[in-house]
């Protein structure tokens, strides 16, 4: 994939009925996805919401381009994309900075430039003065940090999020959660952002789609018009989150 | 607080040795003064140097063809699963033939040289190797690559930056103790089958039944060995592993 050097950020995503299958030994076949649709818009935040082992991730990976669909088109306009993994994956062998510029240093780019990227995009996270700490010195949510860093460095269009607060406590959560959206605003990037926790989705997004599971179908799309910034405790968000917790307990019974 | 402990732990071995040699007489445990004072009446004579440099010459080609060899098998094993179901039994064997075997049968292939002591050498030490290299490989993060992926690494880049740092640390370790095997190997051929090196004046010293001058012979290739230890192996091995250490949570787990 060719990364554009300039332009205008355009990051749209949109799926036509992709549906995706594993061959399983004995000629079975395992249907992972079926039949999703949806479209994220340019500078949009569209939350996937599901339960556990549903197929969430799948979606992402055809997105990313690590995986094929079966069927069913995808077409993404914008051609940086950047991922933030459940884990941080981080490389504990290399600095902070040099953990961001990882997906840089193929590209023709001076040293300094690089150096003084990765200090750009460490403050916008919050880790100024971090650069030449190893990852084994931070906690999970500073190392959370620099795994968002790291995929803002390549100044994606569009920002693919695989859960990337589910492995924190909440309090550290919700503070990154409400960076998150000062990043998205300040930055611009379609994100998409795959959980399995209701008050996440709600707390963060434009565009919500319930998925069921096994396999993964598009059950409900919700759309939150709210403006941000959001405060947590909020009773807007609260009736929208009882309202999706009633549909999700509802889509248990139809599966 | 490391080198207080290092230091207790050599002075004690001295200590050992220094009360072993005042109850025994010294045709059984020559005491530390008279063994130093053979060892450098050999460096004062210049033969010692002769015979230091062959044996490092053999064990220092011997250890590269054992790191190739090992990190060749144990790759293969690692990545592939006929790989692993082909070369097992190699390494089996490998490991049960005595390392004396591949003395006798390479000195009557290739003749009394340091061709013969090379390749004995590195035919009995490299399955310790191919076993560390290839559970290095099976304990390799595969998130880690998928996040090597996700970003467009190349694969190039993926081996380099990501898959080999991983195994790093396997091929340190085992290129440490792969050392103390070659130098164990070498000296059995030297012993039976050269006319040089340390092995070969050990048994000469044997022969001629002077404990002094196999203390004095056994004492430099300890000092050669340590040196090589704590001036290349642990600094490179720190130097490599700073982000491991850096945590104090590690540190006071030790």
């Amino acid at each position: 994939m060719a990364y554009r050097s300039s332009g205008i950020a355009v990051g749209s995503i949109t799926l036509r009925n992709v549906a995706k299958q594993h061959s399983m030994p004995g000629g079975h076949s395992l249907r992972v996805l079926d039949d999703i649709s949806f479209e994220a818009a340019d500078r949009s935040f569209t939350s996937i919401l599901g339960p556990s082992g549903c197929g969430k991730s799948t979606i992402l990976n055809l997105i990313a381009g690590l995986d094929r669909q079966s069927s069913g088109q995808i077409a993404v306009d914008g051609n940086r994309i950047g991922f933030v993994f459940q884990q941080p994956r981080l490389l504990n062998w290399r600095t902070v900075a040099q953990n961001v510029i990882l997906p840089l240093e193929q590209q023709k780019f001076d040293k300094n430039d690089l150096r003084s990227l990765a200090g750009k995009y460490l403050a916008l996270v919050g880790l100024s003065g971090h650069e030449d700490y190893y990852p084994l010195q931070l906690s999970g949510g500073m190392q959370q940090r620099v795994a968002i860093a790291r995929a803002l460095a390549i100044d994606p269009d569009i920002l693919l999020m695989d859960e990337p607060f589910s492995g924190l406590d909440e309090i550290t959560a919700r503070k990154l959660r409400q960076e998150l959206l000062r990043i998205w605003q300040e930055t611009g990037k379609t994100i998409l952002f795959v959980t399995h926790s209701i008050s996440e989705s709600v707390f963060l997004s434009q565009q919500i789609l319930i998925v069921s599971a096994k396999p993964a179908r598009i059950f409900k799309r919700v759309a939150v018009d709210l403006p941000y910034p959001r405060e947590y405790g909020d009773m807007r968000l609260f009736e929208i989150e009882t309202q999706l917790t009633r549909d999700f307990l509802g889509m248990g019974q139809d599966a | 607080m490391t080198t207080l402990p290092r230091i207790l732990s050599i002075v004690s071995l001295l200590l050992v040795w220094l009360l072993l040699s005042t109850i025994f007489p010294p045709t059984i445990v020559p005491g530390p003064v008279a063994v130093v004072k053979a060892m450098a009446e050999n460096l004062a004579s210049g033969k010692a140097f002769f015979h230091l440099y062959k044996t490092l010459l053999r064990v220092g080609f011997g250890l590269i063809l054992t790191m190739i060899l090992g990190i060749a098998t144990g790759t293969l094993m690692g990545l592939s699963r006929k790989g692993e179901l082909f070369l097992d039994s190699w390494v089996m064997v490998g490991l049960t033939v005595p390392a004396i075997v591949n003395s006798i049968i390479c000195l009557l292939w290739f003749g009394l040289n340091d061709t013969a002591a090379i390749v004995a050498i590195g035919s009995a030490a490299f399955p310790a190797v191919s076993i560390s290299i290839w559970q290095g490989i099976k304990g390799i993060d595969t998130q880690l690559v998928g996040m090597g992926q996700a970003f467009h690494l190349d694969r190039i880049a993926i081996v380099r930056k990501i898959i080999f740092p991983q195994l790093l640390p396997h091929i340190l370790a085992s290129m440490r103790y792969a050392l103390g095997i070659c130098w164990k190997i070498c000296t059995t051929v030297e012993l039976i089958g050269m006319s040089s090196g340390v092995g070969y004046q050990l048994n000469y010293w044997f022969g001629l039944f002077s404990m002094a001058q196999v203390f004095a012979w056994t004492l430099l290739f300890l000092l050669v060995m340590f040196a090589i230890e704590y001036l290349l192996f642990k600094p490179l091995e720190k130097r490599l592993t700073r982000w491991r250490t850096a945590v104090p949570a590690l540190q006071w787990a030790q």
